[in-house]
């Protein structure tokens, strides 16, 4: 997320501009009382974006600020403050650090908190959580915070999608997941009807979620550009490119942000331009959030001639065309499609292939598109969100697709004790060398 | 000792609890199907009525995991890793099948691997919503239409809404002579111990509805008619957790001087305080008991109102517990890795606390291998409280 202490070099001029995006979000949060807007704690990929911006209110992302404190390794004072109040240590550490930066605000009077990193977040006029398949903080989280902000209304919504079972098609399913999700949101909208004083201004929605549409599309547009040889921009760059699209869909921003890079990466393209020079190895970062405060280790593969012109993680979006979107005049039923869909367009794939898993579908997928010749995960200790499951991920790819070569890195997003640089570069100079003899059996 | 099958009431407790899941081997080669499941959001009554003999999965906290690990991350609840271990190694190779509910993180992120290594010919993941509201209700309907479609299509059963309606009659009997058994640890000294109690919890957890039922009613029988027996000055305790399912836990309690006299944990009195209303739909009854009823960390509970009254939804039956039980003291044991339970310590330990009881909050592995420096910490704790 940016800025981080060793300083990761950033590929495109467009992803620089990042720091000044999470700057931006963060200041936001801090503004909004004096421009008598409502603050609302959030958490990516909820679903709620766009509501949130059509109603005017300001979304304060903890899993932002957290990153930016790892990125800064400047998160372990609310770690520990957090600790200090029974906190387990292997919970989730985006949740533990900022409910750690909320006690320290409370105990400051609820104002601005003066070494908090970037300035830290606005205190919320509320909390807008989302229990669904994505993780359990997605709502213990907002009701851990209410504990320290009591007089902060929380709302928990729902965002399901089918779970995948090779013999059981999901379509019929989706009717009802879909009708959920979208009933869901209209509570939500209600919440803050109530909470703003403000009604839903249901054509701005509208709008807004066309928007969303056109930038989810020209997100991927931008980011299949990165299939050129050499590929113009890797996970390293993308781990900050990602901003935009996770936490200011619906904003204008966001799609010019977009627009901006797609124009750089064709440029590079045009002018030969790669991120490894030369370009020897290329690798998809398969699953795992990074650790926020070693994004340096994607320059240190890129050192070796490694590049990852490709990712799943924070690739939270697909071409709106892919989805096949039943036709519908409610924004939020086109919400709900949109993420259910998202999640469950892997599965017709995933079934006919016997013994694979969507998201393993969703990695050959990607191997055979961006032409990579190795695997790697990241597993951080403190989600189980994205990181359990990896082995057997890993194990299904082996097995249904063919023996590439895997790395599974560990460590963690936010806690800095968990991480060993040498050990990681032991690992991934092994890795290396492995791909390289992949590379020249398969010639 | 006696011979099998003639025991009763705490003997066959025990015996059940020794060689767990003898029983279920039995009714196997009798032809039943087993249905294993693993939390307090196993759909029992709707596996009794599709005629299979509901199990409940437990692990073993004196046995090393030794080969789930090479499947299964080290990050998912020790509970989960301990319980999927004994299934790869084959301790539960009865099984026809399993209902893997949608709790936590650790089960929801795992489902691919037990379905796809297990191998069952019936696996179904039960994707109970974390929500509560009106919505939720009515999307729970739909999972228990799946739920039952699936079954009927496995079995072969129609499950009608006579049949539902009397399974659902079943398990309230069983929940209902629960409740009157605890009901006998109210006295000073309880007339039944606390590692009695966990005895006969996992024994009926193994057993289908009607025998549970009948092997409570005795212990009831043989426990009620005692004479409390024991210093009365002896610390009361309420034991707070998910899956805790072992003597050693208990033992450690009593070891040290104290009377374990109520849970609040997911095999205890979490499965058995809160019936499904017979007087209404039997979908709409069974979707309100496990959404709404139901005390679990991983169903989100607002009010609406204060955050007191939160707190009061959330946590309010444990003061219940503490007022009639008389607890002078109470254990939060929670699992490593465990988000539900982890992310509302601050809160239950606050809210308790505030009750004017003291609480010890004790976060481990499900192993032994912490087990020494678990029993000082509650010795330290009863001698504070002392
Ligand atoms: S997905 Fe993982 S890192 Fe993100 S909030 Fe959930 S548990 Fe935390
Ligand atoms: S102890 Fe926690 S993580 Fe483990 S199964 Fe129970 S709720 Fe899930």
């Amino acid at each position: 997320m940016a800025e981080e202490k060793k300083g990761r070099a950033v590929a495109t001029k467009t992803a620089a501009s990042i720091p000044k995006f999470v700057r931006g979000n963060l200041a936001a949060t801090l503004k909004a009382k004096e421009e008598g807007k409502k603050v609302a704690y959030a958490y990516i990929a909820d679903g709620q974006d766009e509501i949130m911006r059509a109603m005017d209110i300001v979304p304060a992302w903890g899993e932002s600020f957290a990153g930016v404190c790892a990125a800064k390794r400047d998160a372990e004072k609310y770690l520990q403050k957090a600790e200090s109040d029974n906190f387990s240590r292997s919970l989730c550490t985006y949740a533990t650090c900022t409910i750690g930066f909320d006690m320290v605000r409370e105990e400051l009077g609820g104002g601005a908190v003066p070494d908090a990193p970037w300035g830290g977040m606005g205190r919320p006029d509320m909390i807008l959580g989302s229990a669904q398949l994505l993780c359990d903080p997605r709502f213990k989280w907002p009701q851990a915070t209410q504990h320290y902000l009591r007089d902060v209304p929380v709302f928990v919504g729902s965002m399901y999608y089918p779970p995948f079972d090779p013999k059981m098609d999901h379509h019929e399913q989706e009717k009802f997941y879909v009708k959920y999700a979208r009933d869901e949101l209209r509570e939500c909208v209600k919440f803050c009807e109530k909470h703003t004083g403000k009604k839903m201004d249901w054509d701005r929605l509208a709008q807004i979620v066309e928007l969303s549409d056109k930038t989810w599309d020209l997100f991927i547009d931008t980011y299949e550009l990165r299939k050129a040889f050499p590929t113009p921009m890797d996970t390293g760059d993308a781990m900050n490119t990602m901003v935009p699209l996770t936490f200011n869909l619906g904003t204008q921003e966001a799609y010019d942000f977009y627009k901006q890079l797609y124009d750089e990466l064709q440029d590079k393209i045009k002018n030969g331009i790669g991120v490894a020079d030369p370009e020897k190895y290329r690798l998809i970062w398969a699953a795992g959030l990074p650790s926020w405060f070693a994004l340096g280790d994607f320059q240190y593969f890129n050192s070796k001639g490694a590049v990852f012109p490709v990712e799943v993680t924070y690739r939270g979006c697909e071409k709106i065309e892919r989805l096949e979107l039943p036709k519908t005049d409610d924004p939020l039923e086109h919400i709900a499609w949109r993420w259910v869909r998202y999640w469950t367009h892997w599965y017709d794939k995933a079934r006919k292939r016997p013994g694979s898993l969507p998201k393993v579908e969703r990695i050959i997928e990607y191997i055979e598109e961006y032409k990579c010749d190795g695997v790697v995960f990241h597993s951080a200790f403190s989600c189980r969100s994205w990181h359990a499951g990896i082995i057997h991920q890993a194990e299904t790819l082996k097995k249904v697709y063919k023996e590439i070569p895997i790395l599974i890195l560990e460590g963690d997003i936010v806690d800095i004790s968990s991480y060993n640089e040498a050990d990681t570069h032991n690992r991934i100079d092994a890795f290396i060398e492995a791909v390289d003899a992949y590379k020249n059996r398969m010639n | 000792m006696a011979e099998l099958g003639v025991e009763k009431g705490l003997a066959k407790a025990e015996k059940y609890y020794n060689d767990y899941g003898s029983r279920v081997k039995e009714l196997k080669t009798e032809g039943k199907k087993i249905i294993g499941y693993i939390s307090a959001l196993g759909p029992v009554e709707v596996l009794t009525a599709a005629g299979v003999v509901p199990f409940r999965l437990k692990g073993n906290v004196e046995e090393a995991i030794t080969k789930g690990d090479a499947y299964m991350e080290t990050i998912v609840c020790p509970f989960v890793r301990n319980v999927f271990d004994a299934s790869i190694k084959g301790k539960f190779s009865f099984l026809d099948g399993m209902v893997l509910p949608h709790q936590c993180d650790s089960l929801d992120r795992t489902s691919d691997v037990w379905r796809d290594y297990l191998n069952l010919p019936y696996f179904h993941f039960f994707n109970v919503p974390h929500v509560t509201d009106d919505p939720s209700i009515e999307f729970m309907k739909e999972l228990f239409r799946l739920l039952i479609k699936t079954l009927e299509d496995y079995t072969g059963n129609k499950i009608t809404t006579d049949s539902l309606k009397k399974a659902i009659s079943f398990h309230n009997e069983n929940r209902r002579l629960m409740r009157d058994l605890y009901e006998l640890r109210k006295s000073n000294p309880p007339l039944i111990s606390g590692s009695e109690m966990m005895k006969v919890l996992v024994a009926v957890m193994g057993l289908p509805v009607n025998e549970s039922s009948e092997l409570i009613k005795e212990v009831i029988e043989e426990v009620k008619v005692r004479k409390p027996a024991g210093p009365t000055q002896n610390k009361r305790i309420m034991l707070i957790g998910d899956q805790i399912d072992s003597v050693i836990i208990t033992d450690s309690i009593e070891g040290a001087g104290a009377y374990l006299v109520m849970d609040d944990i997911s095999i205890g009195s979490k499965m058995y305080y809160q019936d499904v209303d017979e007087d209404k739909e039997p979908l709409l009854a069974l979707a309100e008991r496990y959404l709404r009823k139901l005390k679990i960390p991983t169903t989100f509970v607002d009010t609406g109102g204060t955050y007191e009254d939160n707190l009061n939804a959330r946590f309010g039956h444990m003061r219940k517990y503490i007022d009639e039980f008389k607890v002078n003291g109470a254990i939060l044991f929670v699992y490593k890795y465990c988000d539900p339970y982890g992310f509302e310590v601050p809160a239950i330990k606050s809210y308790i606390e505030s009750a004017g009881v003291p609480v010890l909050y004790l976060e481990d592995e499900y192993s032994t291998s912490s087990l020494a420096r678990m029993k000082t910490r509650i010795e330290a704790f009863l001698e504070m409280i002392a």
